[in-house]
This record gives C-alpha cells, sequence and structure tokens, in this order.
C-alpha cells in the first residue's frame, strides 16, 4: 500500500463523506424538527439535480442561476409535502410509522415520476472549477470535488449557525424540543415544522447538484443517497444535524480505507461492521448527548 | 404516447382485425400464431427490455410483411416481469397454459431465465432467451437456447483483444453482479491466454463511486485495465483518476443510455460486441436501416438479439409447421441460423454456438461509436 493510494482513498472518502453528510443532515433537521424519518431525503437530491440540469440544458439558464433555481426546487417540494401530507397528517395525530409509511410511498413515486416525466437517462452537471485537476504524490482529486468539500463545511458551519444565532432557527429547536412549551411563548410550531422540511429540501437538494458532476443523476439515484445519508445520521445522533456531518464523514472515510486496507470484495462488510461497533459503544451517536444540545 | 406504444397498440389492433376476416395485412390470414415474450420493460434491467421490446414488435412487423408463418400471421404476446424472477414466472404460467402460446422468447435477466426455464422445460415450450444464461442450465435445459453469448465468450474476447495488444498485466473493475459471473470464466482463461491479473477490485450493483477501486487499480500498473459492469461510474472513476492504459469493457456496458451517462469519459475505450449501428456490418445494414425509419434511433446488440430470436422461432415455425408441437419445434429450431447479431447454430452444446469471429470491436471516440478493424478468426 503507498502513500499516494492512501491519499486517493482519503480524497474519495471525504468527497462521499460530504455528500453523505449533506443528505444526513436533511434527514435529521427534518427528523429533529417534525419527529419524520424522511424516507425520501435523496430524492430531494433527485430533484434538486435534475431541474438544475433542465433548467441549464433545456431552459437556457445560467450555471449559476440554475443551481440556484435547483436549490429552491427541493426547498419547495419540502414546503409542498409539509403542507399537503405531514400537517394533515400530523392533526390527525398520525404515528411515526405512518409518516415512515408516507414518505416511503413519496419516495417511489416520485422516482417514478422521474422516469415518467424526464426518462431512464442519466444526466451530468458541468464541474465547478472546470474539469481541472489537483495531483499530489500522484494522488488525483477534481477541482469540482475540492469545491464540493468546501460548499459542504461551508452549508454545515451555516446550519449550526442558523440554529444558534437566528430567532428562527431558535425557534425551531424550540419547536422541536417541547411544542407546548413553544407554542405558548408565541411560537408557530406548525409553521416551524414547514420550515423543517424546508430546510431538509435544500440541503438534499443541494447536495445532490453537487454530487451530479462527479457520479450523474438518474431516477434511481434517491435510494441510493437515503441509505447513506441515513447511516450518517444514525451514526452522528438522528436528532444532530451536525452529528450527520461527523458521521458522513466517517461513514464515507471507512468505506474507502477499507477497499485499500483488506478488499473491495469486503468493503460493505467491514464499512457495516465498523458502524456496528460504533453503534454499540456510543449508542447515542458520535457526538453523544453533548452534540444533541447543539446542532 | 411513445412511438413503441403506440406500435404495440397498433400490433394488437391489427391481431384483433385479423381474426375476422378483414386482414389489414394483405400477406396473412387467419389465426395468429402465437408466441409469448417476457421482457423487463421496467426495474432494473429495462435498460435491456426497452430496447429488445422494441426489436420484437419491429421483427413482428418484418415477419408478418413476409407473408408470416405460412401465410397466418405471427403474433408476440409481450409481457413485462418488472425485471423480477417471480413475477416473470407467473408470465410464463400464464403465457403458456392461459395463452397457449407455441414458444417463449426472453426474459432479459438472467435469474428470470433459470426461473421460467422451469416450466418450459418441463412442458416441452421451446424457449429464446436474452441473455447467456450458463454451462449448468445449458447442459439439463436442451429446449431453452439463447442469443446472446455465453460468459465464457464475453470473457474470451475480452483477453482476445487484450492479447492483440500486447497486455500481459491487466487490472480489472468488476461490479458484483453480472461482472462476477463474467469474472468466474475470466479468471482460468487468463492462465490459458498468459494474462496476469494484477488487480481485481469489486464494486457493488448501483455503487455511485468506484474511485478507490480504480486507485488500486491504476496502483498495480496494468497494460490495460477490464471493465466488467452494467454502469457508467467506473468509467467516469478511471478516467478521473487518470487511469492513461487501454480500457476494454464488456458487453454489458455497451447501451447508449450508458455511454451517455459516461459523458467526457466516453473515449477511447473498447467493447467486443455485436453491432454498431453507426457502421453496421453488411448483413446488419438492412435491419439498421429499418429500425431507424421506425424508431428513429440507433439499435445496438439487445434489439438485435430480440430482432434474430423472433426470426429464427418464425423460420422454425415455418419448417415445422404452425401446428407444430413443441418437441418438434425443438428439433426444427437445432439448426445454424445466420441472424443479424451473430451466426447461431442451436445444436452446439451451448445452446447458442455463437463463435468468437462474430465478435466486432467497437471503440468509443468522444462518445461515439466506431468500428475497429480488429476480429478474432476462429
Amino acid at each position: 500500500m503507498t502513500l499516494s493510494l492512501v491519499l486517493q482513498a482519503l480524497f474519495a472518502g471525504v468527497t462521499n463523506g460530504i455528500v453523505y453528510a449533506l443528505v444526513g443532515m436533511g434527514l435529521s433537521a427534518i427528523f429533529k424538527g417534525s419527529r419524520v424519518i424522511n424516507a425520501m431525503q435523496g430524492e430531494f437530491a433527485v430533484i434538486g439535480a435534475m431541474t438544475t440540469v433542465l433548467l441549464l440544458t433545456k431552459a437556457g439558464w445560467p450555471y449559476p442561476a440554475a443551481i440556484a433555481g435547483g436549490a429552491i426546487s427541493g426547498a419547495l417540494v419540502g414546503a409542498f409535502i409539509e403542507v399537503a401530507f405531514v400537517r394533515f397528517m400530523a392533526r390527525k395525530n398520525a404515528s411515526e410509522d405512518s409518516f415512515l409509511l408516507l414518505t416511503i410511498g413519496l419516495a417511489l413515486t416520485l422516482s417514478a415520476s422521474v422516469l415518467f416525466f424526464i426518462g431512464r437517462d442519466g444526466h451530468l452537471l458541468p464541474p465547478l472549477g472546470g474539469e481541472g485537476v489537483l495531483i499530489i504524490l500522484d494522488a488525483v482529486i477534481q477541482f469540482h470535488a475540492l469545491w464540493l468539500i468546501a460548499i459542504g463545511i461551508g452549508a454545515t458551519l451555516a446550519l449550526r449557525a442558523f440554529y444558534h444565532r437566528t430567532t428562527v432557527g431558535l425557534s425551531m429547536m424550540a419547536a422541536s424540543i417541547d411544542a407546548d412549551g413553544a407554542a405558548t411563548t408565541g411560537i408557530n410550531v406548525g409553521r416551524m415544522r414547514t420550515f423543517t422540511f424546508v430546510l431538509g429540501g435544500l440541503l438534499g437538494a443541494l447536495g445532490g447538484i453537487l454530487v451530479t458532476p462527479l457520479i450523474g443523476v438518474d431516477y434511481q439515484l434517491g435510494l441510493n443517497l437515503t441509505l447513506k445519508g441515513f447511516a450518517a445520521a444514525v451514526l452522528g445522533g438522528l436528532t444532530n444535524p451536525l452529528g450527520a456531518a461527523v458521521g458522513g464523514l466517517t461513514l464515507g472515510l471507512v468505506e474507502s480505507l477499507a477497499i485499500i486496507g483488506i478488499s473491495s470484495s469486503y468493503k460493505d462488510v467491514v464499512a457495516f461492521s465498523v458502524l456496528i461497533v460504533i453503534m454499540i459503544l456510543m449508542p447515542q451517536g458520535i457526538l453523544g448527548r453533548a452534540g444533541r444540545r447543539g446542532g | 404516447m411513445s412511438l413503441s406504444s403506440l406500435i404495440s397498440k397498433l400490433a394488437g389492433a391489427t391481431a384483433l382485425v385479423g381474426l375476422s376476416a378483414l386482414g389489414v395485412q394483405a400477406q396473412t390470414s387467419g389465426e395468429p400464431v402465437k408466441i409469448g415474450a417476457i421482457v423487463s420493460v421496467t426495474g432494473a434491467g429495462a435498460g435491456l427490455g426497452v430496447p429488445e421490446r422494441n426489436g420484437l414488435l419491429l421483427a413482428e412487423k418484418d415477419i408478418n410483411a413476409k407473408g408470416g408463418i405460412k401465410g397466418r400471421p405471427i403474433k408476440f404476446i409481450i409481457e413485462d416481469d418488472a425485471s423480477n424472477p417471480d413475477t416473470a414466472l407467473s408470465k410464463a404460467n400464464d403465457l403458456i397454459f392461459g395463452q397457449k402460446v407455441q414458444a417463449l422468447l426472453g426474459p432479459s435477466l438472467t435469474a428470470s431465465t433459470v426461473a421460467v426455464g422451469g416450466v418450459t422445460h418441463a412442458n416441452k415450450i421451446p424457449q429464446i432467451a436474452f441473455t447467456g444464461i450458463g454451462p449448468a442450465v445449458e447442459r439439463e435445459r436442451k429446449c431453452v437456447a439463447h442469443v446472446l453469448p455465453p460468459q465464457r465468450l464475453n470473457a474470451t474476447a475480452l483477453l482476445e483483444y487484450a492479447k492483440s495488444i500486447n497486455a500481459n498485466k491487466i487490472g480489472v473493475l468488476h461490479d458484483a453482479g453480472y461482472g462476477n459471473v463474467v469474472m468466474a470464466e475470466l479468471r482460468p482463461l487468463a492462465d490459458k491466454y498468459g494474462v496476469k491479473l494484477v488487480a481485481v477490485e469489486k464494486f457493488e450493483i448501483g455503487a455511485t463511486d468506484t474511485t478507490t477501486q480504480a486507485a488500486k487499480v491504476k496502483a498495480s500498473q496494468p497494460d490495460a485495465v477490464f471493465i466488467i459492469a452494467t454502469s457508467a461510474t467506473p468509467f467516469r472513476n478511471v478516467k478521473q483518476i487518470q487511469i492513461t492504459q487501454p480500457v476494454v469493457a464488456a458487453i454489458g456496458s455497451s447501451s447508449y443510455e450508458y455511454v451517455n451517462a459516461m459523458g467526457p469519459a466516453a473515449d477511447n475505450i473498447v467493447i467486443p460486441e455485436f453491432v454498431v449501428g453507426e457502421d453496421p456490418l453488411p448483413h446488419q445494414k438492412a435491419f439498421v436501416e429499418l429500425y431507424k425509419q421506425t424508431y428513429n434511433s440507433t439499435p445496438k446488440n439487445y434489439e438485435a438479439a430480440a430482432w434474430d430470436a423472433a426470426h429464427i422461432i418464425a423460420a422454425a415455425l415455418n419448417k415445422a409447421g404452425a401446428d407444430a408441437t413443441g418437441e418438434k419445434l425443438c428439433e426444427a429450431m437445432k439448426a445454424p441460423y445466420s441472424g443479424v447479431l451473430a451466426n447461431y447454430d442451436f445444436s452446439a452444446d451451448d445452446m447458442t454456438g455463437i463463435p468468437i469471429s462474430s465478435f466486432i470491436f467497437s471503440k468509443l471516440v468522444g462518445g461515439k461509436y466506431t468500428r475497429t478493424p480488429f476480429r478474432v478468426t476462429q
């Protein structure tokens, strides 16, 4: 095993880890704010990426505007799902499993809609920073992957600031910790839950848009991302979006180091064994209880 | 409505009208000869099943325009197995016992083929599968033929090309499904060809990133890289980490769907396959032209395979008679057949008889298929 191979594995691990983190953060933001396990989080990524593709190629928007459009589409779909389904079901005191079933159904429906309306083909987006690459010790990383990592870290810090520094963020936290208490202080709990879905949709869409230049997007991508994002979120502590960031990075790194350390045939066995051990030793997630107060 | 579904509706309407003596098709009349077909139009195998359905519908028109089965129209009853072997099995039961079809074409996927073969074999219904099947099934089921090469042949074609460019050290990237099956055949053959597999890296089906596996292949300093997968991901990753060695890919990645998804990575990749629609062989031209006119797109291997299967069963019916028993049809089928895809010989032990010389070697250049002059003689 050479240094260059280790470095290449680290590059791949961090890049994938940030993608898992973005999906996981959205998932855990929604869980934190609504107690809904969102099995369609990966679909937000598909919606964001596909909208960006369509705005760029069919509507001829400039790339930055298309990216903004894609991100907003994720947020809007998030809001729509809360208003059209979750709110309605919450009013009737739906159980957590009903919500899970709802989001699984939505995931399948959205995936099928993309297949029906847009087709089977995979689509790519132009990489940020062009096709250029950075080469360190023979290990290669695209400029786009560096952008992805930078934007991912930026989004994580922004999310933390949002929850800690802004009135809306603090209100969302209050509403999620104690809905009745928050309501008595004048916080509109229902609206906070809508915001939660907007935030989840936005994060998911951002992850999808950022990853598309590297892996392409098609109608099947959603489920795959949801599974990895869910693992990231659980690993970090499901109610803590910042934990999901740590969880995502851990998952990405363990996966890629398992390939060079042991064998690609046993990649998932090794990666998920490590995750099981982490969950046994730290059942509250990597950030534990301390982390829960934050994020 | 897509063109294919329109054609499917029209074909259905034609068959109905055909029943009522007011035959729209001048050449054929009487009760249609019913042939069942199971393809994966939805689910993971749709990349195969959709082109196969197009090939079948085109063949149906072609066969009927040329007089059908001794003057009677042929009718393909096409069912979707949703890429699921259980569904394939129940559709096969319905086609055989409900619709009373005389033969069965398909399915698109190996697992479904094995499942359906249990029913066709037991009931002596001839079947022509759109998969490579495998030696274990080929030995037992002597009336389940197939129109795509067995995996051993795919592996041989990869090695023949490697030999032609003097590549002795090969790195392999393969997926855990199709790739595993081909690898099982490739490993023992590699020795015979004097080829050393310096790195064999696996990734799961549907993996979105295989960069680290590709890096291991790169670190082993191979002379050439084989990619055996049904996905565009490894091709992009290989280019992303700047592997400059020649890339040779198995036929599984040859569809336009995957090539489009490769983006700029679809360059300088050689694929042993059968049909390059952009530059067809002389005997493929008529099919390619007809396909382009009908569907406004270029056909590849799976369209041609289904077209061939349809014509093979039609030829057997014309030989044995439209009402021949399954056993008679089977006997009639066991003969050489020169198809669009390959020169088959269904009396061969592997139930397909495709020779290595039927392979052509295409090369992707800037996302476009070109045909290389390289061929393997028997």
